[in-house]
């Protein structure tokens, strides 16, 4: 009687780790680990794929760990597509392996390193937050729409006026960002954020960027750290500084109390989205939502 | 790390270095004070239960109010310490599982529950979940003044309840049976005690992170233990060493970049446990080891002026000047000790060098006799009152012929009627 | 040969206590004397401890009652007096001889409040009677056995109790300590106090006790020494467990049946 049940639980174990159906509807199912790389995918793609993120609105990509679900959703997969440059830092393993089986494409990684940003702390490698410069973006973006070619060739033609259409949607977004900039005055174009995300922002629309965390979150600050940036703040009279969704807001407000209490009256202008896009389906939910939705908070709390 | 630094950072100008300095302080001295009772009544990983039992009911709470706000989170935080505790004791009392793995099996139980929780928090999408796992690591350098008013008003808590039930704590953690049969109120005192544990943790993780908090209750307590017997003062030393540590470790955080606060007051305070480890003295290591050379100092001079005597024995001619050979063939010693011990004898004046040989003065001669009568005498009592056989009695007698004082040495002569001869028929020397 | 006394200090009736379903003292049924220095004697595991940690409250009972000065424990705790095995009780505390001592006044003193002047005074008293006087601020880690049981004794002796329950108070004594310990508890008896005491040591039961209690798993003796402490009896007590008892109540244990069904 004990045997037989054990057997039929041993059964129930199986089925339920079985993978559940896959979606056989002929369209390539790609998978991405940021909202970014999947809202450039859906823009190449759109009907004629089926798309996931894995990581929602507010998740920090620096910390994120897979879970199960997450893996079969991977190992279910036509194409993966991830960021590179060591964004997503704890899944490094789990991407490497399954480059060995599948189509796997890391966006940032196979830009022209020229024009890319060394990192200040970690010898070797690169700032991978490419997303904040929207020319590098449109690199990545050739990157993936050559990538979905090769992998779906029926419709590739369709995946190229896709592509070429949204490149020139990118130009304008990068002509908005570079004038809205440009507008505030340039002794207070100081941008200071929770962490380093927004270096390729600071380089290519001329704003100075200083955050408190290093490039990755799983850096620690301290007191010095604080202390560093109440000082600039101050000396440089500041307006506002600015959370991110994705990152703890205490920092910041730290820093914003210290100055208040040294007399300097800086505010938190607002959410920035610096890892993660807004919720999906808003309007921030997009890569260009998210772009313009920062630099409109930006713009408007620093002039 | 210059002087302008340190004059910056303890004017206390900056205000982030002062709600930095004053909260590590806070909370350092109220987990140092709880810790000691947890250490002494040896439940020290309690904390441990307590620390990562609260991750599930900040969890639930962010869940249930969708909120961050700390108020509420740390009201999840205090039930589901406190639940893990009840339930610790639950399954003490009502199973066959013993108390350590009954808390091995809380804390991880809880722990792993609230990892869950929180992967499915950040996996939700909700935007605000964002630094809910700052809890788990603390982030003291963002310490701001509406922190500062939680925690002394816990600080505070905690030291008027300790004030207030001092002996009835005291009383518990060394004799609760006792206690109970005079009638204190056991559980109730202990309920207590769990209280303000669970308070000190849920506040003192803000700051220093579910995984280190544990160390803020026991580090301070076992340093110390070291330096007193009293509890009074060991709760005195505890709190200053946490302070002390809080102090120290925003001091660091302030004068290098990314040196995050918690980690480094764990770390000052385990260098100060180090330290009374092995200086405190008479339980620091240093010091047990200082006295052992001490004594193995006394026993490698006293065997050598024995030596000598008995060598001045053969011959009845005590102050003859003797050779290295010679003496080395009475007792063996080791190269290195034999010249230490000669040249120890002869700073102290117990023997003088002359043209590579060696004899007693005076003194020398007095010492070396009374721990060879010493030795003989001890070997008789052995033989006459513990019945010994004679040649059974020459190993313990080396040993004891150094550790005999002038007072037993007097009750040994008397008791044994001033005797002339040991066991062996050697002469016992009196002066 | 059990006697029963008119107006014991102590009653004891159909006590039985269980560890885990497994009873280790059967239907104990005695009485002892007012002034009385009992001693409690019997094999290893014969329940000695037990006893008088149930008589203390300290274990529960699975059936049966204790009187003391013919009422429940709770309503004379102020003039009952627990002295713990040593053992039982980690040394190297941090607190003195006085500090020791101090604690047996802290149901006097209550909550919140601090020890006063008298209770010092009383402290200190106590550790006259047993000799420890130049000891008050010695640490406790730094006595010798004999010492620590006399602390032991003074905390008890602050209480100033009617009825004394000491557990094993002369293992490991020097004798010294050991015949100090028996002048404090014959004075105490003629105060008209009750001494009753758990003990090891066969050879001095007629020199210290006038009323011995013999225990193994079941009361088979209890009454004056003279009349209880014999051959006979003391073959019956030591002279090895009743199997048949034992193996029953490893048959409740193992089926974990309740000592007593609910009437």
């Amino acid at each position: 009687m004990k045997l037989n049940i054990f057997y039929i639980l041993l059964i129930f174990l199986l089925v339920g780790c079985a993978s559940p159906e896959k979606d056989k509807n002929g369209k390539l199912y790609i998978v991405t680990t940021t909202g970014m790389l999947y809202d450039a995918v859906i823009n190449i793609g759109k009907e004629k794929v089926d798309a996931q993120a894995l990581m929602g609105p507010g998740v920090d990509p620096h910390l994120y760990k897979a879970t199960q679900g997450d893996l079969s959703k991977l190992n279910q997969a036509d194409v993966v597509i991830y960021n590179g440059l060591l964004l997503e830092g704890k899944m490094g393993d789990i991407l490497k392996k399954l480059g060995r089986t599948k189509a796997v494409y890391a966006a940032a990684e196979q830009i022209d390193q020229s024009t890319l940003l060394t990192s200040v702390q970690y010898e070797n490698a690169y700032d991978p937050h490419i997303w904040f410069d929207v020319t590098i973006w449109k690199q990545a973006v050739t990157r993936i729409s050559e990538a979905l070619q090769s992998e779906d060739s029926v419709n590739s033609q369709f995946y190229q006026q896709n592509t070429e259409v949204y490149l020139q949607r990118l130009d304008s977004l990068h002509e908005f960002v570079k004038t809205s900039i440009s507008s505030i005055p340039e002794n207070q174009r100081i941008l200071v954020t929770a962490h380093d995300a927004f270096r390729y922002f600071g380089r290519a629309y001329d704003i100075r960027v200083e955050g408190l965390q290093g490039i990755s979150t799983v850096s620690d600050f301290g007191l010095r750290d604080i202390a560093e940036i109440t000082d600039l703040i101050i000396n440089n009279k500041i307006k506002a500084i600015f959370v991110e969704t994705s990152v703890s807001d205490r920092a910041i407000k730290a820093v914003m109390q210290g100055c208040n209490e040294r007399g300097h009256d800086v505010k938190i202008g607002g959410y920035l989205y610096s890892d993660a896009m807004g919720k999906f389906g808003t309007y921030e939910g997009s890569y260009v939502g998210m772009i313009e939705s920062n630099v409109k908070t930006i713009t408007e709390e620093l002039k | 790390m210059n002087l302008e630094t340190l004059i910056e950072f303890f004017s206390l100008q900056n205000p982030n270095v002062r709600y930095v300095v004053l909260g590590s302080v806070l909370l350092s001295v109220s987990s140092a004070i709880v810790g000691c009772f947890t250490f002494l009544k040896k439940k020290a990983l309690l904390g441990d239960v307590v620390s990562h039992a609260v991750l599930p009911g900040i969890c639930i709470s962010f869940m249930v109010s969708g909120t961050k706000d700390p108020f509420l989170l740390i009201i999840g935080a205090f039930l589901s310490g406190w639940l893990s505790i009840i339930i610790l004791d639950y399954i003490v009392a009502n199973s066959k599982i013993k108390e350590d793995t009954a808390t091995g099996l809380s804390l991880s139980v809880f722990f792993g529950v609230g990892i869950l929780l929180l992967t499915v928090i950040q996996h939700s999408g909700n935007a605000a979940q964002s630094g809910l796992d700052s809890f788990l690591f603390g982030k003291a350098a963002a310490l701001v003044g509406k922190d500062l008013l939680a925690f002394s008003i816990i600080a505070s808590i905690i030291l008027i309840v300790v004030y207030l039930f001092y002996k009835e704590f005291e009383l518990v953690c060394f004799d609760q049976e006792y206690a109970r049969s005079i009638g204190v109120p056991v559980k109730r005192i202990e309920l207590l005690l769990t209280s303000i544990t669970v308070l000190a943790v849920v506040t003192g993780i803000q700051a220093v992170g579910v995984v280190l908090m544990s160390a803020m209750l026991i580090t301070p307590a076992a340093a110390g233990k070291f330096w007193t017997n009293k509890l009074s003062v060991m709760l005195l030393l505890a709190s200053l060493f946490g302070a002390f540590s809080g102090i120290a470790g925003a001091y660091i955080s302030y004068t290098a970049p990314s040196m995050p606060t918690g980690p480094w007051i764990v770390v000052v305070l385990s260098f100060i446990a180090i330290l009374s480890f092995f200086f405190a003295p008479e339980k620091g290591i240093l010091i047990k080891l200082f006295k052992q050379r001490k004594i193995r100092l006394q026993l490698l001079e006293e065997n050598l002026l024995k030596s000598f005597y008995k060598i001045g024995e053969i011959n009845a001619d005590f102050t003859a000047a003797r050779s290295n050979e010679e003496l080395i063939e009475i007792r063996r010693f080791s190269t290195a000790q034999f010249k230490e011990g000669l040249s120890r004898l002869s700073n102290q004046g117990f023997i003088k060098k002359t043209n590579g040989t060696w004899s007693l003065t005076n003194d020398g001669l007095q010492k070396g006799m009374r721990v060879v009568k010493l030795h003989r005498l001890w070997e008789l009592y052995l033989t006459k009152y513990l019945r010994i056989a004679p040649d059974h009695v020459h190993e313990d007698a080396d040993t004891i012929e150094h550790v005999i004082t002038p007072e037993i040495e007097e009750r040994l002569e008397k008791l044994l009627e001033y005797p002339e001869a040991d066991p062996h028929s050697s002469n016992i020397p009196y002066n | 040969m059990i006697q029963q006394v008119e107006e014991p200090v102590l009653e004891i009736h159909d006590l039985t206590v269980s560890y885990d379903k497994k009873p280790v003292l059967w239907g104990i049924d005695l009485s002892v004397p007012k002034g009385a220095i009992a001693g409690i004697v019997g094999p290893n595991g014969a329940g000695k401890s037990t006893l008088i940690k149930s008589i203390m409250g300290l274990t529960s009972l699975s059936s049966g009652y204790v009187k003391i000065f013919d009422e429940e424990l709770e309503q004379v705790r102020s003039r009952v007096s627990y002295v713990p095995q040593r053992e039982s009780v980690d040394w190297d505390f941090p607190a003195s001889v006085l500090d020791v001592v101090l604690m047996g006044r802290y149901a006097r003193i209550g909550l919140f409040k601090r020890p006063r002047r008298a209770d010092i005074e009383a402290a200190l008293f106590a550790l006259k009677q047993v000799g420890m006087d130049k000891f008050k601020t010695r640490q406790i880690s730094q006595l010798s056995g004999g010492q620590q049981q006399r602390v032991f004794l003074a905390r008890a002796l602050t209480q100033q109790a009617d009825i004394y329950f000491m557990d094993e108070p002369f293992a490991g004594v020097d004798a010294a300590t050991e015949k100090a310990i028996i002048q404090i508890l014959k004075k105490l008896a003629e105060d008209g106090k009750t001494v009753i005491v758990v003990h090891h040591d066969l050879q001095s039961v007629s020199t210290y006790f006038d009323w011995v209690i013999m225990l193994n798993l079941r009361l088979v003796a209890s009454g004056p020494t003279d009349k209880v402490f014999t051959p006979e009896l003391l073959e019956e007590t030591y002279g090895g467990k009743l199997t048949l008892l034992t193996e029953v109540g490893e048959l409740m244990k193992k089926g974990q049946y309740p000592t007593r069904e609910k009437q």
